[in-house]
């Protein structure tokens, strides 16, 4: 079995808060977290995307997961709120900075081509209102061959009861196309006292009698657990060059240079694996 | 078979088998509040719990039978008992119970088991050395 994550915890300013929120998640088991920027661009004004603060800017002591004895992991992600096709753009170096990139498609044609052509991770499935397009079949299953995720967001069913109808329509209405498969739960937390365990998440989605959210035990489990586990590795291979190269980060620069700013991509590949066909391509 | 039993009958324990169809499960559940000064009495306690059955499944939610078993006013600990039939709709509604007198809280579930002994002790906090 895999281990638990979430990959949404809501990005706040206040420092404190997000230690709490981070270490309220490493009590409760979850061995991977995922601090999520959110990037809505306007028609208006030309917004700025947002430069992911480095995880030991933010604590100075990763707190210890529950029951593993192991630090937590931090991610950071970004999730672009998508209301015209020119918002997100594929390729674009700010994207490289983070972890896990999602997207949040607004209308049924964006979300046709973010099922079938951008390459993200993660697509949000809206909680805050009434879908506004119907989850046709087909961009669905594109979205599953290629790997693509759809995320479900827990924490505003715990705010508010008008938010939870929605969250458990628009969730039902996900899995009738998708069948239990590819989906995420995550929190999208910003306050520790939002977050739940992962059994309680695994929890709230079962089919015993049409509950909820209506995903099978097995499904739920690994909504919190190997589904988040297949995105990460999905998000691996958008910075590999067709599986061959692969870019990492250079943590190890900060022992040698403490000044430098830690952990920056490098540009030139560092990790090479051990084949002889390789060093043609690279050079 | 007969001999077997004949041997058996001296022994004084008693061996129980449930095939998949324990009648109760028992939770170990845990509020959290924003203010730490708040503390619920039992009676406050399950009112709670029975709103946000309600709320999220409605009356017929809400005449779900569970008990409280026990609790701790110090620790906000509860020892609910509920139909197995019941376990997922009190564990959802429990999840998604939010707030509790305009303050922010969270039930922590502990520990679930189909077995009152079971709850005794937790192997997530036993000390090992």
């Amino acid at each position: 079995m895999s281990v638990f994550m979430d990959l949404n915890l809501s990005f706040s300013e206040d420092r404190s808060q997000l230690q709490s929120l981070v270490e309220m998640a490493a009590h409760l088991g979850f061995s991977t977290v995922a601090i999520n920027y959110v990037f809505e661009p306007t028609a208006k004004k030309k917004q700025e995307i947002p430069v992911p603060k480095p995880i030991n800017e933010l604590m100075d002591q990763l707190p210890i997961v529950q029951g593993r004895s192991r630090p937590i992991r931090v991610l950071n992600r970004l999730t672009v709120v998508m209301s015209d096709s020119s918002h997100f753009r594929p390729n674009a170096a700010e994207y490289r900075r983070f972890d896990l990139l999602a997207v949040h498609p607004t209308t049924e044609k964006l979300f046709h081509s973010a099922c079938m052509l951008y390459d993200v991770d993660i697509i949000c499935v809206s909680v805050t209102e009434k879908l506004p397009f119907f989850f046709k079949r087909a961009p669905v299953n594109g979205a599953g061959e290629r790997g693509v995720v759809f995320e479900l967001c827990y924490s505003a069913a715990i705010r508010d009861s008008t938010l939870r109808r929605y969250t458990i329509a628009n969730a039902l209405t996900l899995m009738e196309s998708c069948r239990g498969k590819n989906v995420i739960v995550s929190s999208a937390a910003e306050k520790a006292l939002e977050l739940r365990g992962p059994y309680d998440a695994t929890n709230l989605y079962p089919a015993a009698e049409g509950l909820l959210f209506g995903l099978s035990d097995a499904d739920a489990k690994e909504a919190v657990s190997s589904t988040c586990r297949s995105v990460l590795l999905h998000a691996e291979t958008r910075k590999t060059a067709s599986g061959i190269i692969y870019t990492m980060k250079s943590c190890s620069q900060q022992e040698e240079t403490p000044e430098s700013e830690p952990c920056r991509y490098s540009q030139e590949p560092v990790n090479v694996p051990q084949s002889s066909t390789v060093d043609v391509l690279t050079v | 078979m007969r001999r077997a039993d004949k041997t058996e009958e001296s022994a004084v324990y008693q061996r129980v088998v449930l095939k998949n169809a324990s009648p109760y499960h028992y939770m170990k559940v845990c509020l959290v509040l924003e203010d730490a000064s708040t503390r619920p009495s039992a009676v406050e306690l399950k009112q709670f719990i029975i709103t946000g059955l309600k709320s999220l499944y409605g009356e017929v939610g809400a005449a779900l039978n569970f008990d409280l078993l026990k609790y701790d006013e110090n620790t906000l600990t509860a020892l609910l008992r509920v139909c197995s039939r019941g376990l997922v709709k009190l564990w959802s509604s429990l999840t998604l119970l939010g707030s509790y007198q305009n303050q922010i809280c969270a039930f922590r579930v502990l520990q679930v088991s189909p077995f009152l002994l079971a709850l005794t002790g937790n192997s997530r906090e036993l000390q090992l050395y």
